[in-house]
């Protein structure tokens, strides 16, 4: 899963937003990195509304325009959690493995040669 | 109708008419909504990620029909361009024709894309119109009909594209054109310019019958409808 796409779904996991509020979500979880354009919003939304992942929840009218409301399927909550859980496993394997060498760093300079 | 959101419409013509009617109002409300007050043009990165985004809803079956279009259009903008020059025997081959070096690697790219892809376009039109509804049977009848149309222009630019005999006025007696002496006198073969434009013309109706949504693409856009509140 690309990054925008993980905080596209990530925007919607406290509940249905519509396109402008899920750019503006999406940019504040990933601390500014993640900024969607557009385009790219509704091109990733296409593609995650047709893999069940992302439904329209709601439709209204504003000023004299449609403003539509997308929320988390099941599987999009399930693939998100999924996601989250494969790239904290990832995660632990680095630091994991830098605790070990700083505590085997640090017991190397404290025990005498 | 403020002039941002009159180029974001423009920018939004990228997109296929069917999309449009499901999606331009949300899409124009959402480029409003994130662009800073007073703008007249929408950032670079959104014009750009709303082109690449319609290109992407438009498919590879639309980019291949319209390169092929766009290739037969140059080739025979360049038959007609190389008939108001006296004959050479070298025009167009790169390396030995006095044209431009731009020209040169235009004609050839146009060329390889010429022959390259009509096969691939009538394909992959026909792969986009599947399905057993009778308006696909209608769609796909149109598109072979549009590429018979384009196999038929080529043969036509081809032929009319030959040097006129009379072009070679001071040609040798007995001699064919192929032997045509250099700084034979310009004639211009005006048959290509309505070619030309045929191939455009065509471009317009393959992008036509393209227009219907993909089988697989048609399920992207939600038709699922709330009714809301009215506008303020």
């Amino acid at each position: 899963m690309r990054e925008p796409t993980y905080f596209v779904l990530a925007s919607l996991l406290d509940g249905p937003l519509h396109g402008y509020a899920i750019i503006q979500r999406a940019e504040q979880l990933s601390g500014g990195r993640v900024r969607l354009a557009t385009g790219t919003l509704y091109t990733a939304l296409d593609r995650l509304t047709a893999e069940g992942l992302v439904e329209l929840v709601s439709e209204e009218i504003v000023n004299g325009r449609a403003r539509r409301s997308y929320g988390l399927t099941p599987s999009g909550s399930g693939a998100l959690r999924g996601e989250a859980t494969r790239m904290a496993e990832a995660a632990r394997l680095v630091t994991n493995r830098s605790h070990r060498l700083k505590a085997g760093g640090a017991a190397g300079e404290a025990s005498p040669a | 109708m403020t002039p941002l959101e009159r180029h974001c419409g423009w920018l939004l013509r990228a997109y296929p008419a069917w999309y449009r009617r499901e999606r331009a109002g949300e899409m124009l409300g959402t480029l409003l909504e994130a662009s800073p007050a007073g703008r007249r043009w929408p950032s670079f990165r959104d014009a750009r990620a709303l082109v690449t985004g319609g290109l992407r809803v438009r498919g590879w079956t639309w980019l291949l029909a319209m390169l092929w279009v766009a290739a037969g259009a140059v080739g025979t903008g360049y038959t007609f361009y190389v008939t108001t020059k006296p004959w050479d025997p070298d025009l167009g081959i790169p390396g030995w024709s006095t044209d431009p070096v731009v020209v040169q690697i235009i004609l050839v790219l146009a060329i390889i894309a010429f022959l390259a892809l009509p096969v691939p376009a009538l394909i992959a039109g026909f792969i986009r119109l599947r399905g057993w509804r009778r308006q696909n049977w209608l769609r796909a009848a149109a598109w072979a009909s549009a590429w018979i149309a384009g196999v038929g222009l080529s043969a036509l630019a081809s032929a009319w594209g030959q040097y006129p005999l009379h072009s070679c006025l001071h040609m040798p007696p007995g001699a064919i054109p192929p032997q045509c002496p250099y700084g034979s006198p310009a004639v211009v073969s005006w048959g290509e310019l309505p070619v030309c434009a045929t191939w455009l013309v065509l471009g317009a109706v393959m992008t036509w019958i393209l227009a219907a949504p993909a089988p697989a693409r048609a399920r992207c856009v939600p038709d699922k409808t709330v009714t809301g509140r009215q506008p303020t």
